[in-house]
């Protein structure tokens, strides 16, 4: 027999098993096909930034026609919903004490008088600013439209609205600014990397805890042998996940597919490989599996979240940080993900990110093979 | 019965020792291991808990890396030539190690297929083996589902596939029934007649017997080393046996005294190993304590305990 012909023989012989491991232990079946639908919907839902129907208490003291354009308009959007309608400001305070409102329209008397003469009138918004995220996100809301209400006004009363800088804000690719559109790359990223790291980091120290390592090392198997052989069948149920958790991205999530479907899944197959190999390197570095399941978590979660741009923008973090994201593979995972997804990207934008998860899998699958050491001692 | 060849030492050695030296940090676990194995024999290594058995097969297998010393399998070295060298062996871990999730068939295919039988050889050797060791009728069980005896020879089977030269079994019959353990040498004896040599460890004295040779460890250390025949003939102590009179007082006294080499109860009666030219002085002790005493053939435990006993003084 060749020696490609005996790797070969060796491969499949030992995929196999691991196959029959896994099929046979229902519950790794049960959470690499749950978990990641799980994770979905859980951090799906949860991590949402987008305002729906913020409830809003209206304080008109104008009562004018200009007071109430202005109240429909700042209403007019999914942000905000009158849940009540208050005569004195001060009412609203007790309101956002009890929860019941989160922000309040105050229109003095005079704003629609002030506003046939041309002079400056003034509107007032108050934020409930104990939820520091809702009260950011819903103060964007609140000075966008009001200063698109403005420049329709100045449009329409012919007031030379050529002295002020017109910045016509458009966003491409997610015009809605649905927040989901962006957090489901990041959520894919973060969950095909968990349950990755998690499923290798067991094997090989499984096998140590048992005792097969000994009779399996006593033949001439190689390493680079045991270490393809514990990856393949979990290279083939870490695409199922993808299959899954793409597909629930977007029929749960609405998110677009604008590139294609074959290159996103080329990318997921690289990042796969390298997460798996972060899998098999820590199993085989502490050869004990509750060591190795501790560690896998923190390495393949953490990161992800904190270091890869799912988050927080890789540009504005401290520079040691961002030298860090540089060897995080989910980091790369997710620019293709975004990239292909909402912008249609292609291999000509996006090979530096492909070129990255590659070298990613190649360097673990290196070094796990290259620390599996087939002693004892 | 095992039946040796009429001379297996004369046969080509196939496993060589010299001087292996082994240490986890200060605990010397092999000290100056010498040891030779030949076609078609069956070697024998005897100790206590913790004597090095387990360290000098997995030494000698390649799987741990001597401090000192070299060992040869077929003239080669298992570090150095590690594939050559397991192509040649069989090893038997002393801890249950095949797959458990795996049937007998699936576990005998996976290690086939580690040392890349061709498929009809394997389904040969196979059909074989499980009709020895009389799996047939278990082949799609699970490992972890067969009892001792059936988990142990099935090992041994997994083991013997490629008809490895050298078969290392590490307590093999550890924890297995008598009624096993008897058809586990009746299995080994077939498979040295093929000339295969064996090196087996073993806490059991009886089994020490069934050997062509067998040695003595002890604290990493050799001890004695020979034929089972010839060691037991030329045992110099002699060996009394106790019975009746007060048990306690007996066991109590004769374990202080200067003579007694060995003591071991073995149900109503108290076996003891009396250094030679003390057996006067211990049969007189004995009638005081009010029990009666007869002369007994040495046996490898005997000679065993009392070596043990001459070791630690
Ligand atoms: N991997 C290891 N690390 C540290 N110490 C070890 C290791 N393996 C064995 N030892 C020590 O070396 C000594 C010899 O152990 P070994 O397992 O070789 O004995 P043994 O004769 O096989 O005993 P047993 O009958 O218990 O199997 C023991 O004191 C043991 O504690
Ligand atoms: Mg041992």
């Amino acid at each position: 027999m060749s020696a490609a012909r005996r790797f070969l023989t060796r491969w499949l012989a030992l995929s196999r098993k691991e196959v029959i491991h896994i099929v046979r232990d229902v519950q790794v079946v049960y959470m690499a096909l749950g978990m990641p639908v799980v994770l979905l919907i859980l951090f799906g839902y949860a991590v949402s930034f987008d305002l729906e129907r913020l409830p809003i208490g209206v304080v008109d003291q104008d009562g004018t026609p200009a007071s109430r354009h202005l109240t429909e308009a700042m209403t007019a959007g999914d942000a905000f919903e009158v849940r009540e309608r208050l005569s004195d400001a001060s009412e609203l305070e007790s309101r956002f004490r009890q929860g019941k409102l989160k922000a309040g329209l105050v229109i003095p008397e005079g704003y629609g008088r002030k506003l046939a003469r041309g002079t400056v009138s003034e509107s007032q918004i108050l934020l409930d600013g104990a939820d520091g995220t809702t009260a950011g996100i819903a103060l964007g809301y609140a000075m966008g439209m009001s200063q698109a209400e403005s420049r329709r006004m100045l449009e329409s009363s012919g007031l030379a609205p050529e002295l002020a800088i017109q910045d016509r804000v458009r966003l491409r690719f997610n015009p809605g600014m649905k927040s989901a559109w962006f957090i489901v790359p990041g959520l894919i990223a973060m969950i095909l990397s968990i349950m990755a790291v998690m499923l290798t980091a067991l094997t090989v120290a499984r096998e140590w805890e048992r005792g097969s390592m000994e009779q399996l090392f006593s033949t001439p198997v190689g390493r680079l042998e045991v270490i393809l052989g514990k990856l393949a069948p979990y290279v083939v149920l870490g695409m199922v996940q993808v299959l899954l958790v793409v597909t629930m991205g977007t029929v749960l999530f609405g998110v677009p597919v604008r590139g294609s479907l074959w290159l996103l899944f080329g990318a997921a197959l690289l990042f796969l490989v390298g997460m798996l190999g972060q899998g098999l390197f820590i199993s085989v570095a502490t050869r004990n599996q509750q060591v190795a399941t501790q560690i896998g978590f923190v390495t393949s979660m953490l990161p992800t979240l904190l270091l890869s741009g799912f988050m927080f923008p890789v540009a504005n973090m401290p520079v040691p940080l961002q030298v860090l994201s540089a060897v995080i593979p989910s980091r790369y995972f997710i620019v293709v993900l975004r990239g292909v997804l909402l912008k249609g990207n292609g291999v000509d934008v996006l090979w530096p990110e492909l070129m990255a998860l590659a070298v990613f899998a190649l360097v673990m699958i290196g070094l796990s093979s290259a620390r599996f050491k087939r002693r004892l001692d | 019965m095992a039946v040796a060849p009429p001379n297996p030492e004369h046969a080509p050695a196939v496993l060589e020792a010299r001087a292996i030296h082994k240490s986890f940090g200060r605990m010397k676990a092999v000290c100056g291991l010498e040891l030779a194995v030949h076609a078609g024999e069956i070697y024998g290594l005897v100790g206590p808990d913790g004597a090095g058995k387990t360290t000098s097969i997995r030494v000698l297998a390649g799987l741990m890396g001597a401090d000192a010393g070299e060992a040869r399998v077929d003239g080669k070295d298992p570090m150095r030539d590690r594939v050559a060298v397991r192509e040649r062996i069989g090893y038997m871990p002393q801890q249950y190690s095949l797959y458990g999730d795996l049937t007998i068939d699936e576990n005998l295919a996976f290690f086939a297929d580690m040392f890349c039988l061709p498929e009809k050889e394997y389904r040969e050797r196979a059909d074989r083996l499980l009709a020895l060791t009389r799996l047939e009728r278990f082949r799609s069980r699970r490992a972890d589902a067969l009892s001792g005896g059936m988990y142990k020879k099935l090992a041994l089977s997994c083991s013997l596939l490629h008809r490895p030269r050298l078969l290392l079994l590490d307590e093999p019959t550890n924890g297995v029934d008598p009624v096993s353990r008897r058809e586990f040498w009746d299995l080994l004896g077939e498979f040295t007649h093929e000339g295969m040599a064996v090196l087996i460890s073993t806490p059991y004295m009886d089994e020490a017997a069934r050997c062509h040779r067998v040695g003595l460890m002890h604290h990493g250390r050799m001890l004695v080393e020979g034929r089972p025949g010839e060691l037991v003939r030329g045992f110099p102590h002699s060996v009394l046996r106790a019975v009746g009179g007060d048990r306690e007082g007996l066991t109590a006294r004769l374990g202080v005294h200067p003579r007694v080499l060995a003591l071991s109860p073995a149900g109503s009666r108290v076996r003891v190993v009396v250094e030679r030219g003390g057996e006067a002085e211990v049969r007189a002790l004995i009638s005081e304590q009010g029990a009666t005493c007869e002369g007994a053939v040495p046996d490898f435990e005997d000679l065993f305990l009392a070596r043990l006993r001459e070791e630690e003084s």
